[in-house]
């Protein structure tokens, strides 16, 4: 049985604003699922829908074999969300709010601590402490002990790691592969694309539409370009003479670097890009090939869909 | 139950934990009640007041006198026309001129129509109204001693043949604390209910909780009571309060049931809650919300009666208050307040608060499921 499966979801804004289109994609029962894209993808779009928030204007969702439409309040007592930005009560404490959500959920604090203790033991010194005064990471946990408190089957997460420290992410992460061993399925959005590897699939979301949907060792497996990288003293005047380049070539600025995937046979390639970089009097560091990351096929696949 | 209870409760945590909301929910009845009923005190204490006489006769001479004993009017003698009298009034002399007719005597004596003109100077309305409203009750007094001791006639009317211009006004005893003080208890519990729940629902839009409590199976329905429940019991509190202010402060005691009182005002809170949620559910952020009850507010305040008198005013705006739960309810305030009546005399303004109860609130979970699913 799928956890979730999403039929052709469409989702207009204002009659003028195409946040969804034509969203297809199923998630299975157990499964880490990331929802990969830009910010202003659809993403948080698509988990209001998901959560029963929003009403798509199309298409056909179903939940645990359960339509989300029709049989809304059974969907809502199997999901969890925890929304993109922090949304429990600021001026209630820690305990309060968890009190007050196991109620919401008709749950038991006791019989579901075995779930959330891990998370639960972190922010119980502060059991007191007002919601609102607690650290970024604090109030994360503690919103996802809220969310998880009914024992949901399914799992929302939206952006949980936007604006997060790394290293308060990376537990993040390691608490989310805790939950999944209990389970749990779990649908997680993010803008970062090192974070999309360790889901069990990905989907590749971008102006409201999926570009592509796989594990991401098969995303970077697909790679069709050959990707090298380099370095240059002055990469602004570099992307502005690469406009010129006549080579079937897709560059980008990636940190300190500029990455090039060729579309060409690099024996012959090669030494024209480098003669055309002479050309341009263009200094750069070594031209070294290296394998793509997720973030290099995302690119990839983005420009691939611009193009069709 | 226990899903409405835990929200009762949260509920409670929250406002509690708000010393600024707490605090106006217990001062701002008191500065209310100390501040307003003496600065909309209407009690006029001077009145400067002359005639014109173009009849001369008895009855005539001896209405001008009565009005020397009253402690209130400062007499400015005959004038000689209607010029002389016009220029005092536009140099602010005389607030109230009385004009007799020529045959005033004696048309009255044969039962013939005749008329005492009364001109105030309305650039102060309140003061017009008050001047031409003792104006009349002196020589409406006057008229009924002369009726009883010539005619023995002892009615409690004045000739009917007399037609002294009439204006309508509400309090005889020209109290005007006895009107404003009930009235700041309607403006206390349309506060509580209407803009403290507008503002409370739209601050949950605001930080997101009101997503992260949708997502949960419970039903809408639990989600409002939930919330009104709270506000309904801070409303009752709060008009208790105001009551408790009124009788030590100003000695006014409520002259009817103080239980029916408490029915009714339960009721009025109700529609002003859903008023209050219904304003919630088409605001996107607290300021809008404020605007829209600011706008409302207003409208219903000025409409009620509570600083002019509705008898005043035009068709139209009567036809408008039909739809002011306010006026309705400062009916029935000073009715059962002031002069003790029994429902039988407020139960059709308590009938459309019910009406008005069931309405609102109906259209405040609509439009709540229609954004919500």
């Amino acid at each position: 049985m799928n956890a979730l499966s999403v039929q052709k979801v469409s989702k207009v804004y204002n009659k003028t604003v195409q946040a969804l289109r034509d969203i297809t994609f199923e998630i299975r029962e157990g499964e880490l699922f990331g929802l990969v894209g830009p910010d202003g993808a659809g993403k948080s779009t698509l988990f209001n829908i998901l959560t029963t928030l929003l009403l798509p204007d199309s298409g056909d969702i179903k939940i645990l074999d359960m339509d989300l439409i029709a049989d809304y309040k059974a969907v809502r007592q199997v999901i969890g969300y925890l929304p993109g930005t922090f949304s429990l009560y600021p001026d209630l404490s820690v305990k309060e709010n968890l009190d007050f959500f196991a109620v919401m959920y008709k749950s038991d604090i006791e019989a579901n601590m075995d779930l959330i203790r891990p998370i639960w033991r972190q922010i119980e010194p502060f059991s007191k402490r007002k919601a609102g005064k607690l650290s970024g990471g604090m109030k994360q946990k503690l919103a996802l002990c809220c969310a998880l408190i009914h024992r949901p089957r399914i799992l929302f997460l939206d952006e949980p790691t936007t604006g997060v420290d790394p290293v308060s992410r990376k537990e993040f992460w390691e608490i989310l592969q805790a939950i999944r061993t209990q389970g749990i399925t779990v649908l997680v959005s993010t803008p970062y694309m090192d974070e999309a590897t360790l889901c069990d699939r990905i989907a590749l979301i971008q102006n409201g539409s999926i570009l592509g949907i796989d594990t991401p060792e098969a995303i970077m497996k697909h790679f069709r370009g050959s990707l090298y990288t380099f370095r240059s003293a002055d990469i602004f005047s570099l992307l502005n003479a690469l406009k010129q380049c006549p080579l079937q070539c897709n560059y980008y600025p990636y940190g300190e670097h500029c990455h090039i995937a060729f579309y060409e046979d690099m024996e012959k390639a090669m030494p024209q890009f480098l003669q055309f970089l002479e050309e341009q009097h263009q200094e750069h560091g070594e031209i070294t090939a290296i394998q793509p990351s997720i973030e290099d096929c995302f690119i990839e696949i983005v420009k691939m869909n611009s193009h069709e | 139950m226990r899903t409405i209870l835990i929200l009762i409760k949260k509920e409670f945590l929250q406002v509690f934990r708000n010393p600024l909301l707490l605090s106006i929910l217990i001062v701002a009845p008191m500065v209310q009640f100390m501040i307003f009923p003496f600065c909309a005190d209407y009690e006029i204490k001077v009145l400067d007041i002359a005639f014109i006489d173009h009849d001369r006769s008895n009855i005539s001479q001896e209405i001008i006198h009565s009005f020397d004993a009253s402690d209130i009017f400062v007499t400015h003698g005959i004038l000689s026309n209607k010029k002389e009298a016009n220029e005092m009034m536009k140099h602010d002399k005389v607030d109230i001129i009385v004009e007799f007719p020529a045959h005033f005597e004696r048309l009255l004596m044969n039962g013939s129509p005749t008329r005492i003109a009364i001109t105030a100077n309305a650039i102060n309305t309140t003061k017009a109204g008050i001047g031409v409203g003792y104006t009349q009750e002196i020589i409406g007094g006057y008229m009924q001693e002369y009726m009883a001791q010539n005619m023995h006639y002892s009615g409690n009317e004045i000739p009917a043949n007399l037609n002294l211009s009439h204006i309508y006004w509400y309090n005889e005893q020209m109290n005007y604390k006895n009107l404003i003080v009930p009235g700041i208890l309607v403006i206390l519990v349309t506060l509580i209910g209407c803009y403290v729940t507008a503002l409370n629902l739209v601050r949950e839009k605001e930080i997101g909780t009101i997503e992260q409590v949708n997502v949960t199976p419970i039903r809408r329905w639990q989600f409002l009571l939930g919330k009104m429940i709270p506000f309904w019991i801070l409303g009752m509190a709060e008009f208790i309060l105001g009551l408790v202010i009124m009788k030590l402060v100003f000695g006014i005691t409520v002259q009817g049931s103080i239980p029916m009182l408490l029915g009714i005002t339960a009721i009025y809170l109700f529609v002003m809650l859903g008023l209050g949620f219904f304003i919630s559910s088409v605001s996107e952020n607290q300021l809008q919300a404020m605007f829209i009850v600011l706008f409302l507010f207003i409208i219903f305040v000025l409409l009620s009666g509570l600083f002019t008198p509705t008898e005043g005013m035009p068709k139209w705006a009567h036809y408008i208050n039909y739809l002011n739960p306010m006026s309705f309810y400062m009916e029935v305030i000073k009715k059962v307040v002031l002069k003790g009546s029994a429902f039988i005399s407020v139960q059709k303004e308590t009938l459309v608060l019910v009406g008005m109860a069931i309405i609102v609130n109906t259209g405040a979970i609509l439009s709540y499921q229609e954004k919500s699913k």
